[in-house]
């Protein structure tokens, strides 16, 4: 989970400028300013830098580390392979 | 019904972001249209356009800018700035006799023009979740309202051009009569998205490039105007009974003295020329003036044949040789038509002109029109002109006309 959390954590940097010290597992969403509707849009993030599918019902996910657990298991399920985390923070920043 | 002060103003505009900028560059001429360089102009016959500059980042956190659309984002720094600028207006307001009034024809229409870019062009189905609360038109005012907590009318109207207009003076009404002691009222647009500019283009009342000097294509009342060019941004006013202003110790900076209504009922686009004298009329009538206590006029001067035709011939049937008399300022030549916030920019354009004492000029008259022979203070300011009244004309497609009839407020010492 920990390198997942690393990925995700790029992505708020990138999408919503957070400071990287307030991105830990227990953060609420909420409380990084992204309610249950930007969820949405960062979950479609997600599932293009971590090459899964989301699946169509809405999932409950209070905090950070919520998500990073979802995508975990998503991937466990979906058989996909989560590249390395300086890959993935670098594969963000390309266009 | 009550004196009605303005004690704050707002706006970001393609004149500047602030009251300052806005009439230093309105009384030099400088124009802020010009060429627009987006890949989509290479569709456009005439790549026009009068943008608002704004370092958004600077004045909003990303997660709130990511739920903006750009009209919401216009609105809501000119509504801060306007709030700020009104010497603690809101301090020991009662939240529910305070609202805004705001003015927007196309609202969220750049969000929108997304979401069909994504639906149709990307053919994909992610749309975002925001869309709805972005695209709508009443957005803007609910973001004011949640920013400045303020309980009362949250209110939204969309008459095309004239929105701002009607939202300043239906604003006015509610303060004057005693029904609220505050408002923010005014009005935002950002119609530069790829469907909007093309669109308006169909409809060909869009300026023909002047190649030499695109910053001069917008040729309000001259004989070889070819049309409008489209504008973007906000502006918004503090309004509040004169007696609180001055209570609280307050600068003036002008007042609202009355607002006119009409509906042409002829054509959807063709100006109507009794219509458009109707609701001049008409806001003399609600500001007890008789059309010889009207110092300046503010037009609509859209740089469009039909209109400029019009209200010249408005402005006669009103004014009679009293016409002849009164300045009349068409500021659209240099920051082109806002549409739903052109209303609230020319109000603003107006009592700053008031306070600064001067004649805001018609730039780019280059050719006299026979039927435009009034005093348009033609191509340069004239300063010293301290008017102590004005209307602001605002006339729409549709039909519905809407005139704010303004006086100054405290001159500038010196």
């Amino acid at each position: 989970m920990t390198s997942t959390l690393d990925r995700l954590s790029a992505i708020l940097a990138r999408d919503y400028q957070l400071p990287p010290e307030r991105l830990t597992a227990d953060a609420p969403l909420d409380g990084l300013g992204i309610d249950s509707l930007a969820t949405v849009e960062l979950l479609w993030s997600v599932e293009d830098a971590f090459k899964i599918k989301l699946p169509p019902e809405p999932v409950t996910l209070t905090t950070l580390g919520d998500v990073a657990r979802h995508v975990d298991a998503l991937a466990a399920a979906q058989g996909v392979v989560l590249p390395p985390a300086p890959e993935a923070a670098a594969a963000l920043h390309s266009p | 019904m009550r004196r009605v002060a303005v004690s704050g103003i707002g706006v970001v505009s393609p004149l500047g972001n602030s009251a300052a900028e806005v009439i230093a560059n309105a009384r030099a001429g400088r124009s802020g249209i010009r060429r627009l360089e987006i890949p989509f102009a290479t569709r456009l016959n005439s790549a026009l356009a009068a943008t608002a500059r704004l370092d958004e980042e600077a004045h909003f956190p990303v997660a709130r800018l990511r739920m903006l659309d750009r009209f919401s984002l216009f609105a809501l720094f000119a509504a801060n700035q306007a709030v700020a600028a009104s010497q603690d207006a809101l301090v020991g307001i009662e939240p529910s006799r305070a609202g805004v009034f705001v003015g927007s024809g196309m609202g969220g229409t750049q969000t929108m023009d997304g979401g069909y870019q994504t639906l149709y062009g990307e053919a994909s189905d992610r749309i975002k979740p925001f869309t709805i609360l972005m695209g709508m038109h009443n957005a803007a005012a609910a973001w004011i309202g949640i920013e400045h907590e303020l309980r009362g009318p949250n209110m939204t109207y969309s008459t095309a051009c004239s929105s701002s207009a009607v939202a300043i003076g239906e604003a006015w009404l509610r303060v004057a009569s005693g029904q609220l002691d505050l408002a923010i009222a005014g009005g935002a647009e950002a119609p530069l998205s790829n469907g909007s500019l093309k669109a308006w283009e169909a409809l060909h009342t869009v300026a023909t490039i002047d190649v030499g000097e695109p910053s001069a294509s917008c040729r309000p009342f001259s004989r070889n105007r070819s049309g409008m060019v489209l504008g973007e941004g906000a502006a918004m006013l503090v309004i509040e009974p004169w007696e609180r202003a001055k209570a609280r110790g307050a600068t003036v900076l002008g007042e609202i003295l009355g607002y006119g209504l009409s509906n042409d009922a002829s054509h959807i686009t063709q100006p109507s020329v009794e219509g458009q004298a109707a609701a001049m009329r008409a806001a003399l009538h609600s500001a007890a003036m008789a059309p010889s206590d009207v110092d300046a006029i503010n037009a609509h001067g859209t740089g469009t044949q039909a209109n400029d035709r019009a209200e010249t011939a408005a402005l006669r049937r009103v004014f009679g040789a009293h016409a002849q008399k009164m300045p009349v300022s068409a500021t659209k030549a240099i920051h082109g038509h806002l549409l739903g916030a052109a209303g609230a920019l020319e109000c603003v354009l107006s009592l700053l002109a008031m306070r600064h004492a001067v004649a805001l000029p018609t730039m780019h008259l280059q050719v006299p029109d026979p039927d435009c022979d009034l005093d348009y203070v033609p191509n340069a300011a004239r300063e010293g002109l301290a008017a102590r009244t004005m209307l602001s004309n605002s006339f729409a497609f549709g039909g519905a006309n809407a005139v704010l009839a303004l006086g100054g407020g405290e001159p500038l010492s010196h």
